[in-house]
């Protein structure tokens, strides 16, 4: 296992898997929720959206996948993947060189359909589902799991768990997924010692993962 | 006017597999730069732009049998160019031999007297060089135009298109004798242990907005160096180190730089350098750390000391330099300023302190009020120019627009002196993007090929 990873190319790796994973999630609510669009709820989208503090507003299914992928709101995914993409391209050298292919591929995916004024269609969000799911296989591939995987990983998690804490505290699934960054910190934090802390409010449960991070990757800057 | 090397049997071989070949792959080449950011970065009007360098599906041929030559005339070259900056910034005994004039040293900007006195690490100072070739359509000979001694780039590219060169067309790799070019970073590795002073190797680059960031990412992976920023960078004690995740300092023994020497330090160099490690030449200058290249290498591939390269050979090993410079004259001696004056519209005038295919002008190109205003300058700053014969170099046949056409084109070597002087197996082969275009380099808009060292 490599020993050696600066705090600012930790940190890049984190956010690359942190906004990989929210891409993921967000096509995945996506294409659920444009399914309803089409006959079962037109009001379907702007539900979603509300959850993030969105008001978002389409005239028909295509409307809605063009709307919540490019529209002018925090949740735009151009703008996730322009973040991803310049998180990979700092730590490609730690990137397997396939998974960095995919990250550039899948932002000029949507970076064409937007500069093209194409309409984003469920050919490509399955495009870039499959792209997702390329970059997360490209690294399980590797042979041994070096230390830049864990931050990877870790990130893509920690957004995992942000995601659901934020849309259903009581989710069981949390728990597990805490325990799995517990174990990975331990791994990378030699001295780490899980705390068993009360959560009562989706503030603690955030401010826990957060604190989890700041244990991990110590910026002397 | 176009002018092409005679047609070898190795040409012809790689003509006959290429006419088989599916000429719509080409497209996929352009596929790759661009899915792995294969890119060289430009600013334009204060944008920052990313983009691929335009490559040509043709390679450069070299026979071994020529490299041969070519690499001896190389390790001769470097070894002496090595000699000469030990010699220089301790006992200058170049200097006070009268071999290389005391002024036109001191007059150099990559000359920094600050540093006289100073060895570096196992004395080598020119660790990573990138030499440019030309050869010459008049004799076949291989001229050197230009020694890159201070932060050559250009190495990952050749080396990241032969990987996609493999497997779009692997015909070419399956039947013909071509050498193979991976030992580079190793080249660059082995390098850096030897003169390493005692701790982790990195690479040290500017940042994500350097126009060669992929290079230096890509160099770094493949080399096992690891890849740095400057504020990754602490200085301890006249002691480097390597800021780890967890908050740990590691020391550093060795230090691979791609950034230029003003910019390396802000307390020793340029205080307003945003870029550089502060404290960094102390530890140096205290033998606590080695870098890539040493500080100070401008003054050998300063275009004025490059005409005494040759004497430097002579002086140093007692040979005759096996790969000679271009014909080139110093207006700052009275003879040759007389001589560029006489013939300068057939002469290429360079000043000595730009670099990029900037600040070279073509005699047969100027005006005679151009020319005027040009002997008025080079008079009251000799010092500033060179003037060179222009050098009729070969074309380099290119596949551009899905046709051959000739390009002029030149030819970087790369050459890695640690513990011996290696000469890497291929190498950036330039060429213009214009027809008739001397002007091959990358920031003029000049893409790249690779370079096959093969026999038959």
């Amino acid at each position: 296992m490599e020993k050696y990873v600066t705090a600012n190319v930790a940190t890049n790796l984190y956010w690359l898997g942190r906004y990989l994973e929210r891409v993921a999630m967000t096509l995945r609510e996506i294409a659920e929720t444009y399914d309803k669009v089409i006959d079962v709820d037109k009001d379907a989208g702007v539900k979603l959206y509300r959850k993030y503090d969105i008001e978002l507003s389409y005239t028909n299914a295509y409307d809605f996948l063009n709307e919540a992928i490019f529209g002018d709101h925090s949740a735009n995914l151009l703008t996730i993947l322009t973040n991803a993409r310049e998180n990979a391209i700092i730590c490609r050298h730690l990137l397997d060189s396939e998974a960095f292919g995919e990250i550039i591929a899948l932002h000029a995916l949507f970076k064409d359909t937007d500069n093209n004024h194409l309409e984003v269609d469920y050919k490509c969000m399955d495009h870039a589902q499959s792209l997702i799911g390329e970059i997360w296989n490209a690294r399980s591939h590797r042979e041994h799991q070096e230390l830049s995987d864990s931050f990877f990983r870790i990130g893509k998690i920690v957004e995992e768990a942000d995601h659901r804490i934020r849309h259903n505290e009581d989710d069981p699934v949390i728990q597990s997924i805490i325990q799995e960054i517990d174990t990975i910190t331990e791994r990378l934090v030699h001295d780490h010692k899980p705390e068993q802390k009360p959560m009562e409010c989706k503030a603690d449960l955030l401010n826990e993962l957060n604190s989890k991070i700041d244990k991990i990757i110590i910026d002397r800057d | 006017m176009p002018m092409l090397e005679k047609s070898t049997e190795l040409q012809k071989k790689f003509w006959e597999i290429f006419d088989k070949q599916d000429r719509s792959k080409i497209d996929e080449f352009k596929v790759f730069m661009d899915k792995f950011a294969v890119n060289f970065n430009l600013y334009k009007d204060g944008n920052f732009i990313e983009q691929s360098l335009p490559f040509d599906v043709i390679p450069r041929i070299i026979s071994k049998n020529e490299f041969a030559t070519i690499e001896k005339g190389l390790q001769q070259r470097v070894h002496a160019l090595n000699l000469f900056l030990e010699d220089l910034y301790t006992d200058a005994k170049i200097v006070k031999d009268g071999i290389v004039p005391q002024e036109f040293v001191e007059q150099a900007s990559g000359y920094l007297k600050e540093f006289v006195g100073f060895s570096p690490s196992k004395k080598i100072r020119a660790h990573i060089n990138g030499i440019d070739l030309v050869k010459d359509s008049a004799d076949d000979q291989w001229v050197i135009l230009e020694d890159n001694l201070r932060v050559p780039s250009g190495s990952s590219y050749p080396l990241s298109i032969r990987d996609t060169y493999r497997k779009i067309y692997p015909e070419f790799f399956e039947t013909l004798k071509i050498e193979p070019i991976k030992q580079y970073p190793k080249f660059i590795a082995d390098a850096m242990e030897y003169v390493n002073t005692g701790g982790l190797n990195v690479l040290l680059t500017p940042g994500r907005f350097n126009s060669a960031y992929y290079e230096h990412s890509y160099l770094a992976e493949k080399s096992g160096a690891l890849l740095v920023r400057p504020h990754e960078l602490t200085v301890v004690d006249k002691k480097v180190y390597f800021k780890n995740y967890n908050g740990k300092l590691i020391q550093v023994g060795a230090i691979y730089r791609r950034l230029d020497d003003e910019f390396i330090d802000p307390n020793f160099f340029n205080p307003e350098s945003l870029i550089g490690v502060p404290g960094l030449v102390e530890s140096y200058l205290a033998g606590n750390v080695a870098l890539m290249n040493a500080i100070g290498n401008g003054v050998a591939d300063d275009k004025g000391i490059y005409y005494f390269v040759p004497k430097m050979i002579k002086y140093y090993l007692g040979e005759d330099p096996i790969l000679k410079n271009a014909p080139t004259y110093l207006p700052y001696f009275e003879k040759d300023r007389k001589y560029v004056f006489d013939n300068i519209e057939k002469l290429v005038i360079k000043d000595v302190a730009e670099a990029g295919g900037y600040g070279v002008l073509f005699g047969h190109e100027m005006t005679e009020i151009q020319i005027e205003d040009l002997k008025t300058i080079i008079t009251a700053n000799p010092r500033r120019f060179i003037a060179q014969e222009l050098i009729e170099f070969y074309d380099e046949q290119c596949y551009l627009d899905k046709e051959l056409k000739d390009r002029k084109a030149d030819f970087r070597a790369y050459v890695v002196a640690g513990e011996d002087v290696k000469v890497w197996h291929c190498g950036l082969t330039r060429y213009a993007l214009e027809e008739g275009n001397y002007l091959v380099n990358s920031s003029q808009g000049g893409g790249f090929k690779d370079t096959w060292v093969m026999e038959l």
